[in-house]
């Protein structure tokens, strides 16, 4: 083949790029004030309702119809928006009655494509739609969301159902996405756990039963999320950071122990912290920080002597716990005046540092 | 005229020597047209996709923060440091702090900065990760919205201050961006969505606009136009077109072989074990992420280098001849440098298609392309001499060839100005399309030159940093 006639054929094609992205730019403003004009028009119709007992049949048929288009259903959304400012709960009330369009359009929306499928969820959370309701066709959708690879699938998926409020619901949908074996973050999990709009502690200990169920990924945000959501676990989470488990369970475990002091934990934990085994030096740093919540004189000592520690971490977290528990320059001076330059160093720069947060607080 | 030059066994010779160069530069082309085009075309649907996910809501849509450290080397930049640190902390981001590694400057670089943030002197331990030149001192601010530090160390170069604020980093992930950029208000918590879409990411490229002419109000843009110097605005179009799309295409299969030096993360405890930044190279930004795939997958870790189109970092291009000629000469050594160091990956199957496409393609058509192009402008007036070349066919290939150029330019930017949202006038679509042929036929032959040559003296300004004139970004 010529070159020629391949550049040719590149051209027209590139061409034909450049004649779509003009298009684009009258579909995109077009497309704009279309939308704009169909806010406008929704918050005439759903004002119209607010003052009804129930809900027109012909105004039910009419939504249906129109939010079948992914545009109207965004336009829609923009209107809720708008109209929530000022009227919050008449717009729930409203909703609540609409419940049985979006039952049905539940169905159309299954069959869409992968992005605009994932916009139906993130309405349904967005007003709260179906809370506290268990329904098969908002659960199908759903949980073909929750398999699908896009990240966005599935985390609109999740706050849909976190928004409906079931605790089941919520424990079943993380075992979907384990069993779908794609790669969930764990950050997000526990941030959206949080929004969870149901039974929280009914939650926590549903989900603290199921722990065994899911992959290491998935207990590890379940336990951080406890640890923001419940002080009730202090008992149970001595006992796993006492059982044979993988380490980052036990670095979750000691973590919610600093949060929540326990006394029973207190020896273990001292124990951890006079590790000297450097492969262990994450449990020894991590059990410094949690430390500081045991304020007395044996956990001063076990922290001075982790300032120390050979493992840059371990000092670093041995300084900041004792910086927390308050102590002043006068309490180091035996570390102040010892041998151990790093560890006198990294003291020093702490209680530093503690100064010139409180200067600036204080100006 | 060949009659007088050549006799029948020379011409014999060069005649089969034409044949060849013939051969090979159709070949050469279509690869290169091939490419262009299919980056083009993936870049530009990769934003409209993107544009349509936005709308629909299919984002991340909560501020899921994870920590970041920003560092900002510096060197003699007391034109602009203070500015560009405001800026940095008006981010609309919680949890971040700010480094700024002052590499010895001749200028007041450090006492602008002092003075203006109330900064104060503090004894600060650093532990030595990665190896770099000793600290002078360090001065930290707890005045303002996250924390700022000053690190004041002996002269080394970029990559080595760097490698100093990634030593005094607290937190898990970095940026690194330049002292004279200026980061989109919402610039950190889109760089750092691809992190949160997958835990195996080691780095994510943010996509650098020039921002000559574009006034910028809190990290915001609020009025956008092309530059009104000529050079400037041509480059808006090359990074567009050769930056923007290829770096898109390459994303679809982690085969990003650079992250720009001017706004890129990275994953701290990845880039210590792979060795830092390397401070003997011109090409420091390259050569990390070029070294983070040797490493990772000669160590057989799981990893992914990303591409953000929508984390924004405005950046001053230069405006004139000799500046633009300054910074490609460093960008072409390092490029070599880069390669050369990390051959291993050249044509090695364990690197799957970032060595056959990525490196490749970084091989003939960046490092080499200005050798092949000058031996192709050579072979043309050998042709002409010997009076074997069809003349008017020659023009229409060259104006085939530039007008398919200007048509990716011109696609890659309404692409990109139509799914960023930024409104372009009518009178600066007519400047790309006038410019975008210019950029084609003449600075893209000037570069051709200044690439070329860009090995003559490199040993004397090898570990000095690369500098343009600076100016102030239009911050208001």
């Amino acid at each position: 083949m010529k070159i020629e006639i391949l550049i040719y054929i590149y051209l027209a094609v590139c061409l034909a790029m450049i004649g779509f992205n003009i298009v684009c730019i009258f579909v995109f403003s077009r497309g704009d004030m279309e939308t704009e004009q169909s806010r406008l028009y929704y918050i005439n119709l759903i004002k119209e309702q607010f003052s009804r007992e129930a809900l027109e049949d012909r105004h039910r048929l009419l939504i249906y119809k129109r939010l079948a288009h992914v545009r109207e259903l965004t336009a829609f959304d923009k209107a809720l928006e708008t109209l929530s400012k000022d009227y919050p709960e008449e717009v729930y009330s409203y909703l609540r009655k609409l419940e049985h369009v979006f039952v049905a359009l539940a169905d159309r929306y299954s069959r869409r494509n992968e992005i605009q499928m994932a916009y139906f969820p993130y309405v349904i959370s967005r007003y709260r739609l179906f809370e506290g309701e268990n329904l098969p066709q908002i659960n199908r959708i759903l949980v073909d969301l929750l398999q699908k690879p896009s990240v966005y699938c599935r985390e609109n998926a999740l706050h849909a159902v976190y928004s409906l409020g079931i605790s089941q619901n919520v424990a079943d949908a993380l075992k979907i996405i384990d069993e779908a074996g794609f790669y969930h973050n764990k950050k997000l999990i526990t941030d959206g756990l949080m929004s969870f709009s149901g039974d929280k502690n009914e939650l926590d200990e549903y989900l603290w039963e199921r722990l065994d169920d899911y992959s290491l990924n998935i207990q590890l945000a379940i336990l951080d999320y406890i640890r923001f959501s419940s002080e009730d676990f202090r008992e149970r989470m001595l006992a796993l950071l006492l059982d044979n488990r993988d380490s980052e369970i036990h670095y979750c475990a000691i973590r919610y122990l600093g949060r929540y002091p326990y006394e029973p934990a207190y020896e273990h934990l001292i124990k951890f912290s006079e590790h000297e085994d450097e492969a262990r030096w994450e449990y020894t740093s991590i059990t410094c920080f949690t430390l500081a919540s045991y304020p007395c004189e044996r956990t001063v000592n076990a922290l001075k002597k982790c300032l120390g520690s050979r493992n840059w971490y371990v000092r670093l977290n041995a300084s900041q716990a004792l910086e927390r528990m308050g102590l002043e320059n006068i309490d180091f001076v035996d570390i102040f005046d010892g041998d151990d330059r790093y560890a006198s160093e990294m003291m020093r720069y702490r209680l530093d540092s503690k100064k010139l947060h409180e200067r600036a607080a204080t100006s | 005229m060949r009659y007088y030059l050549f006799n029948d066994t020379a011409f014999e010779i060069i005649k089969v020597f034409l044949i060849c160069v013939e051969f090979f530069f159709v070949i050469y082309l279509i690869g290169y047209s091939t490419f262009l085009f299919i980056s083009v075309v993936t870049g530009s649907s990769t934003l409209y996709k993107k544009r349509q996910q936005d709308k629909l809501k299919n984002t991340i849509l909560k501020n899921h923060f994870v920590p970041i450290s920003i560092i900002v080397p510096a060197y003699n930049e007391d034109v602009t440091i203070v500015e560009n640190v405001r800026s940095l902390l008006t981010l609309d981001y919680p949890l971040y702090e700010i480094i700024v590694v002052d590499d010895g400057s001749a200028d007041k670089t450090s006492a602008k900065l002092i003075d203006a943030f109330n900064m104060l002197p503090i004894r600060r331990p650093i532990q030595r990760k990665i190896d770099c030149q000793p600290v002078e001192f360090v001065y930290e601010a707890a005045t303002h919205k996250v924390p700022l530090t000053l690190i004041r160390k002996k002269n080394g170069g970029k990559a080595d201050s760097l490698n100093t604020g990634i030593n005094a980093c607290k937190y898990p992930y970095f940026i690194c961006i330049d002292a004279d950029s200026v980061l989109q208000y919402d610039s950190l918590s889109k760089i750092v969505k691809p992190v949160l879409e997958n835990d195996n990411v080691v780095a994510v490229g943010g996509a650098v606009r020039p921002a000559n002419s574009v006034e910028i109000e809190n990290g915001r843009v609020i009025n956008y136009r092309l530059p009104k110097n000529i050079i400037a605005c041509m480059q808006v179009l090359e990074y567009d077109r050769s930056f923007l799309a290829s770096r898109i295409l390459f994303d679809k299969f982690n085969g990003s072989l650079i992250i720009s030096g001017a706004f890129g993360l990275f994953k701290k405890e990845t880039v210590i074990a792979a060795g830092g930044y390397d401070s003997t190279t011109l090409g420091e930004d390259m050569e990390l992420v070029v070294k983070l795939h040797d490493y990772c997958v000669s160590n057989e870790i799981p990893y992914l280098i990303r591409y953000a189109t929508d984390a924004i970092c405005w950046s001053q291009v230069p405006e004139s001849i000799k500046d633009l000629s300054k910074q490609r000469r460093r960008w072409h050594i390092g490029l070599f440098q880069s390669m050369w160091r990390h051959r291993v990956m050249l044509a090695n199957t364990k690197f799957g298609l970032t060595s056959f496409i990525s490196y490749f393609y970084f091989l003939i058509y960046e490092l080499l392309s200005p050798f092949i192009e000058l031996f192709g402008i050579a072979t043309m007036i050998l042709a002409f001499l010997v009076d074997l070349i069809n003349v008017p066919f020659m023009l229409l290939f060259f104006g085939i060839y530039a007008l398919f150029g200007s048509v990716m330019s011109m696609t890659a930017f309404f692409a990109r100005t139509q799914t960023i949202d930024l409104k372009v006038t009518f009178k600066d679509v007519l400047k790309a399309l006038l410019l975008c042929t210019v950029e084609i036929c003449v600075l893209r032959f000037i570069m051709v030159w200044v690439r070329a040559t860009a090995f003559i003296g490199y040993r004397k300004r090898k570990l000095q940093w690369g500098r343009i004139q600076r100016k102030k970004i239009n911050l208001k």
